[in-house]
């Protein structure tokens, strides 16, 4: 949920509370106040009607002089009480199917001339209630009025003064580490995000320097680790030109030179791989992607003979592509020894189709489904052993480069690496 | 025959030098293009190994002044890796060859062998060995006068194993050399082997046995 809609939601529910409680006490107020008044009118007539009686006027009269609803009956009861208020409602006498009105009375014994009476006075209170109502009306209106028009201004405001941050957002997301480039924010006057933005500029900077020197670092590592390993490996080769060594030491020998090797060709790969993301592979050729799969295939013909793999070439179209031939022949080769190289010992099948924007390597083979989310990791810890672990990741750098896009699917022991170009 | 290393890397010239030693080649050295200059005047060279790198200059200079000066002596560049213009360059003002560091000492034996035989020093176009003879100019291989019936890759291998003789060649140096970097290495170790049984098998019917020691774990060896 947007910061927007939720301040809003919250702010107009307190608004709608606050009035609605408002508007129930002012109702409560006003009635309290007419009810008051009423008793005050009520007590008034008392008075009236208690100097009446003790006058000795009839008390039929009261009617006219007071314009309320007196009613007087005498009765045989020496202990009198004093003022009672009730309020009943009763059903409207004018039009008793529909409404009804509320009255209120007082209803008093006295004594007059020796006589004892009992007086009920009775008011409507149904004018004074119809008043409350519609005050309460007027103030619904205007509360919900209130509502709407606070609405409408929190979203202006607010996304007037939430548009830095907005705009800081869309800044922060569009960012790329490896594009060289600093964060460029709108100027705002709001501390905070003044503060916010300042922030990010500083860690993005710091990360940016951090992740330069980390490159640099692991290139330079790569760099520097050459001269050494070649060395090592030059000198192992002249060490294992003496003769005479005892099985042991034969071993040993032996085994430290295939872990140079392997160590030196792994280097080799993360150099490779740098150079690419360096792009120091800029010039291109014209190249025509069936020859060049047709020349890759006979450089591994020795391979794929030897593992008598049938080989089936699909050129439905021409492809025609501007690339670095290097990177082409990596990605050819890296594509096509993997699938000699894991293939079946026995019938293995290796399918190549062309079509106008791709190009699709199948093969059979004795390993399973790869898990598409490790498939072009370096290092993979599914990777088989004896592998390098690093030609997929090669595979996969110089189709991100060209921006190209690579699917991977498995069905019936054929594996379908597909290149789109 | 007398070859003149130029390079200023102490480790590898040394290795250089004994290993061609070694191969009955007769080496000098020099570690600047200055003496370089002084080592081809005072004497007679049949190829050059000149590292483009010196500390003095470029090894391109070197390669001018050999061309111009004596045209028919080989001359083999040594570039750093990736290094393609330095490459391109030495190709186009007339080096026979190139080697991009690191590589393997058999691997600049057989250059130096294939350029000397390209540039027909020591007059002749074969590998004669006690009963077999290599004829690189047309691609035959006699054996106890028998011609033999190579594949493509068992001759390659027969000839760069004959221009190391005596020599282990690692069986990464020999992938190295057929393939270049263009294959894996696991699969082409398997294929190196298979190709040298072939060989052998084949060596063996023509009744020369042990030319090709296969060394554990290491690589082979030809004619002890």
């Amino acid at each position: 949920m947007k910061l927007l809609t939720k301040t809003n939601i919250y702010t107009t529910i307190t608004t709608v509370l606050l009035f609605t409680l408002g508007i129930f006490i002012v109702y409560q107020v006003i009635l309290r106040k007419l009810d008051r008044e009423v008793d005050k009118q009520l007590l008034s007539a008392k008075e009236q009607i208690v100097k009446g009686l003790n006058d000795g006027i009839s008390p039929n009269e009261f009617f006219s002089n007071l314009g309320q609803k007196v009613y007087v009956k005498k009765i045989d009861k020496q202990t009198i009480f004093g003022n009672q208020f009730i309020e009943y409602i009763e059903k409207n006498p004018e039009d008793p199917n529909h409404g009804t009105i509320t009255q209120r009375e007082l209803l008093f014994q006295t004594r007059a001339n020796d006589k004892v009476y009992e007086v009920t006075v009775c008011i409507s209170l149904s004018e004074g209630k119809k008043i409350g109502d519609y005050i309460a009306v007027v103030v619904l209106i205007f509360l919900v009025i209130s509502v709407i028009i606070l609405f409408l201004l929190n979203r202006l405001i607010s996304a007037f003064i939430w548009s830095p941050f907005y705009d800081t957002l869309s800044h922060i997301k569009t960012w790329n580490i490896k594009k060289n480039k600093n964060l460029d924010f709108k100027e705002t006057d709001i501390d905070e995000f003044h503060l916010l933005n300042d922030t990010v500029k500083d860690l993005t900077r710091q990360i940016q320097s951090d992740y330069h020197n980390l490159k640099e670092f692991t290139e330079n590592v790569s760099h520097e680790a050459q001269t050494p390993l070649s060395i090592i490996s030059t000198k192992l080769e002249l060490l294992m030109q003496e003769t005479n060594y005892n099985e042991k030491q034969h071993k040993l020998l032996v085994q430290t030179y295939n872990a140079t090797q392997r160590l030196y060709k792994l280097n080799e790969g993360l150099i490779l791989l740098t150079r690419i993301e360096n792009k120091q592979f800029v010039e291109t050729n014209t190249i025509e992607i069936t020859q060049a799969v047709n020349e890759k295939l006979e450089v591994l013909d020795d391979f794929i003979d030897s593992k008598k793999i049938h080989v089936e070439k699909v050129f439905n179209k021409t492809l025609t592509k501007e690339v670095n031939p290097v990177l082409l022949t990596i990605l050819l080769n890296n594509l096509f020894i993997n699938a000699i190289k894991y293939n079946l010992e026995e019938n293995g099948l290796i399918r190549i189709t062309v079509d106008e924007d791709s190009v699709t390597v199948e093969n059979t083979s004795y390993i399973d489904k790869i898990d598409k989310q490790f498939l072009f990791d370096r290092f993979n810890k599914n990777s088989i052993s004896g592998s390098l672990g690093l030609g997929l990741s090669l595979i996969k750098k110089i189709i991100d480069f060209y921006n190209w896009h690579i699917t991977y699917s498995y069905k019936d022991g054929v594996h379908k690496f597909k290149i789109f170009m | 025959m007398r070859i003149l290393i130029i390079e200023d890397e102490k480790s590898l010239r040394e290795d250089v030098v004994d290993y061609l030693t070694e191969n009955g080649y007769k080496c000098d050295f020099a570690t600047t293009i200055k003496s370089a200059l002084q080592k081809l005047n005072d004497a007679v060279y049949s190829c050059a190994l000149v590292d483009v790198g010196l500390p003095d200059g470029s090894g391109i200079e070197i390669v001018e002044h050999i061309k111009q000066h004596n045209p028919e002596m080989g001359v083999i560049i040594v570039t750093a890796k990736n290094a393609l213009e330095d490459k391109l360059q030495g190709l186009k003002i007339g080096a026979d060859d190139y080697l991009t560091k690191p590589f393997h000492l058999s691997e600049l034996s057989a250059r130096v062998y294939s350029v000397l035989r390209r540039r027909n020093f020591g007059g002749k176009n074969s590998l004669v060995f006690d009963g077999l003879e290599i004829d690189t100019t047309e691609k035959k291989v006699t054996a106890n006068g028998n011609q033999l019936q190579l594949t493509k890759k068992e001759y390659e291998i027969l000839v760069y194993l004959a221009s190391n003789p005596t020599h282990l060649i690692t069986k990464e140096a020999l992938a190295d050399a057929i393939w270049g970097d263009k294959a894996d290495m696991a699969t082409s170790f398997d294929f190196v082997y298979s190709q040298i049984k072939n060989l052998k098998k084949k060596l063996n019917e023509a009744d020369l046995k042990n030319y090709i020691k296969v060394v554990y774990g290491m690589g082979y060896k030809f004619k002890d």
